[in-house]
């Protein structure tokens, strides 16, 4: 049984603070991504579970255990970084079975845990080969499968993906989860791919500038973003963003959105809301929760790019390129140049503090 | 303004065909992208336009006039590597200037092109900056500066922003591509990137182990791939390739999940292949194709959902219903557990068809040969 509790944690370089008074609990057998772009602290807060680095503050506990002192190897994790360390004069199963052989486990143990592994990767094919001379994507695929076959009960990864093709990440994405449903041990994997995290994880903690912004599952987190970064971070596109003044109409009150024109009338609990921000308010919703509606229905700006990506076509829109961006289905004949009147669905619109960039209470109409 | 065209070029290194017999023609100012799994031949086909490297065999043309014989410096082609290469000791606007400089342009000039390449690429306000206080971006930016000013007949691209963390990316892609179409000049670009080809190409080559598999706009090639390998190359979640098994009314896959149907199946007709329907062995369908709804007795065999993958704006349902698990992809959040019988259907019309060799089936308006 092994939770990891974060209790106020905190990290700095000299002047430089990586980490701020984090506080997150990861539940036994939870696969928690910790997200976000390069120096928001996710590598950081890893290297400090993993005992590679000293917290400036705060406390970590595995189940009841403070690690404060206990030595990286003491702590029973397994760690598989970017950069896989493979021992390149090896074999795939000299390296598999590199751990339980350090610990001397009984051979016919050893025998058995390293197949059952190799089995789960792929690798039984290539087990006799030398590790010399395999590609990136088994080198990985062996670095993962040399660490979990010591069956941790905590499994941090640091951006274990990141160095493998498009393609080989996809499949390892579905071994990871499969690993680690088959062994239940608590994961911490750190990526700044949102797909990774949303794709795998139970829950995912959104990091930015050393502080923690959003702890959620990933349709929590898409759906009802904590704050303004989290809005654009997360989706692929990220949430249109657009600043706003309150204006009361005989419909109700809308947002008066510049050159965008009017909101759609908000919501009784949005209104009340949008009006008690004192420092004015951003409209927000995501690219693919709009509609096409008739001329006059909803707001209207000119296509500026239209990129096709495979299944999704993504409309970028307005004066200033990428002002605004909705996604609809394929085949539906935009053309630069044409105007687009759209509406957000019912339902996805999500209003923002403009000066804290906190979302407001009742801010979700749906 | 510049046209470059490959034919058949083939170029070995000891026993390794790096590019096998490639032909194709980059038009005038096209973004033309090369699109490969590592190893195809994509920085070699660069090489070989840059003069780097020297044809085996075959004849490469800038213009129309070859160049096999011509030095890298006299084709006048700028290239921006994939590791940036600035010099660390120069400011981003010497940097920027260099090439100038190094060709000895007059100053005035310089500065000119400077300006108009630092508002292009909006990196006026970092130029002061030395390369080591910019961020991975901006060096980018810097670096593609450092190619725009010297005003090329082409630019060659080595995947210049796979540095760059994701959100960057889409934005630099777009960016990139205003960039060509205001230039005005021929780029052409390698990735490994599929969304990032999509997203920017005119047009763009698919290789296979320095073979060309597939040219022609993103679209056509998504929409209408030539063979399995481009099917399974291009798009994510991967296309579905599952056996076909014939029958009286029509085709059946995925162990009699799926059915295609439709107004004269018995003839072929219904799905333009007439008289090729006989030589379906696969039936290629994409995961945004894949409709999925719930099991009712009537709807046939049904199909479990083994893992949902909610992506927000998408989710993607992995399937059991034969000896390779399916991939769906819905619009939105539907509301489908780990665990629950599903039916399928997909609408032939939107299938793609291959034969026992990998290769696509032509459909015509009546189906049969021509």
């Amino acid at each position: 049984m092994t939770t990891i509790r974060l209790e106020n944690l905190a990290k700095r370089f000299g002047p430089f603070t990586a980490l701020k008074a984090m506080d997150l609990t990861i539940a036994d057998g939870e696969f928690v991504a910790l997200l976000g772009p390069s120096g928001c602290g996710k590598s950081t807060t890893m290297n400090m579970i993993a005992g590679m680095q000293t917290p400036s503050e705060g406390r970590i506990l595995f189940g009841d255990r403070d690690m404060a002192g206990v030595a990286m190897g003491r702590r029973g994790v397994g760690f598989v970084f970017q950069n896989y360390a493979i021992f390149t004069h090896m074999t795939v199963r000299e390296n598999l079975s590199y751990g339980l052989r350090v610990t001397r486990r009984p051979s016919h143990e050893i025998g058995q845990r390293t197949a059952l592994m190799a089995d789960l990767l792929q690798l039984g094919p290539l087990l006799d080969r030398p590790a010399k001379g395999l590609s990136v994507n088994i080198l990985q695929r062996v670095a993962i499968g040399r660490s979990a076959v010591m069956e941790p009960a905590i499994f941090l990864l640091d951006e274990p993906l990141s160095n493998v093709d498009a393609a080989f990440r996809a499949v390892m994405r579905t071994e990871l989860k499969q690993l680690q449903r088959r062994f239940r041990q608590t994961m911490v994997y750190v990526t700044h791919d949102q797909l990774e995290a949303m794709t795998m994880a139970d829950r995912i903690a959104v990091m930015d500038h050393g502080m923690l912004q959003q702890v959620g599952t990933p349709l929590q987190i898409y759906n009802d973003p904590a704050n303004l970064f989290v809005a654009r971070f997360i989706g692929s596109p990220g949430m249109n963003l657009l600043p706003g003044l309150v204006v009361d109409t005989a419909a109700g009150v809308v947002l008066d959105l510049g050159a965008l024109g009017p909101s759609p009338v908000l919501a009784p609990a949005q209104a009340q809301a949008a009006r008690a921000a004192k420092g004015g308010v951003v409209f927000g919703f995501r690219p693919e929760q709009a509609a096409r509606v008739a001329q006059g229905q909803g707001m209207a700006l000119p296509v500026s790019f239209v990129e096709r990506i495979g299944a999704r076509t993504i409309l970028h829109l307005g004066p200033g390129a990428g002002a605004v961006k909705v996604g609809f289905e394929n085949d539906a004949g935009f053309e630069v140049g044409t105007m687009l009147h759209f509406a957000p669905h019912p339902g996805a619109v999500r209003l923002f503090d403009a000066v804290s960039g906190v979302a407001l209470e009742g801010a979700s109409d749906g | 303004m510049a046209e470059i065209a490959f034919r058949n070029v083939t170029k070995r290194y000891g026993a390794t065909l790096a590019v096998d017999d490639a032909s194709f023609t980059v038009a005038d100012n096209e973004f033309f992208c090369i699109f490969g799994p590592p190893l195809s031949g994509k920085s070699t086909i660069l090489r070989l336009i840059l003069g780097l490297e020297l044809p085996d065999s075959g004849e490469i043309l800038i213009n129309g006039t070859p160049v096999n014989a011509v030095s890298p410096a006299a084709r006048n082609i700028a290239m921006v590597f994939q590791n940036l290469a600035l010099f660390p000791h120069m400011t981003a606007a010497d940097n920027v200037r260099f090439p100038l400089v190094e060709r000895r342009q007059p100053a005035a000039w310089i500065e000119a092109r400077l300006k108009d390449a630092a508002e292009k690429l909006h990196i006026t306000h970092i130029l002061h900056k030395m390369p080591g206080q910019l961020s991975g971006g901006e060096r980018q930016r810097v670096a593609i500066a450092r190619a725009l000013v010297r005003d090329p007949a082409a630019y060659l691209m080595d995947d210049p922003i796979s540095a760059l963390d994701a959100r960057l990316r889409e934005e630099t892609r777009v960016e990139l591509k205003r960039i060509q179409r205001e230039a005005g000049r021929t780029l052409i670009y390698v990735t490994h990137d599929q969304e990032e080809a999509m997203s920017v190409a005119d047009r763009m080559a698919i290789l296979d182990r320095g073979a060309i598999a597939q040219i022609g706009s993103p679209v056509q090639i998504y929409d209408h791939p030539v063979s399995t390998y481009v099917a399974r190359f291009l798009g994510s979640p991967v296309m579905n390739i599952l056996a076909a098994q014939a029958g009286a009314e029509g085709l059946w896959a995925a162990g009699g999940a799926l059915r295609l149907r439709g107004e004269g199946w018995g003839t072929g007709l219904g799905t333009g292949l007439g008289t090729i329907l006989g030589e379906v062995a696969d039936l290629g369908i994409r995961p945004e194709d894949l409709r999925v709804t719930g099991w009712t007795a009537d709807k046939g065999q049904p199909a479990q959902v083994t893992e949902v993958e909610p992506l927000g704006g998408y989710t993607v349902l992995t399937l059991a219903a034969g000896p390779q698990p399916l991939r769906a992809l819905l619009r939105g959040q539907p509301e489908f557990t780990v665990g629950a019988q599903v039916a399928l259907d997909c609408d032939p019309a939107r299938v793609i068809y291959f034969s026992g060799d990998g290769k696509a089936l032509p459909r015509t308006a009546t189906g049969d040969r021509t």
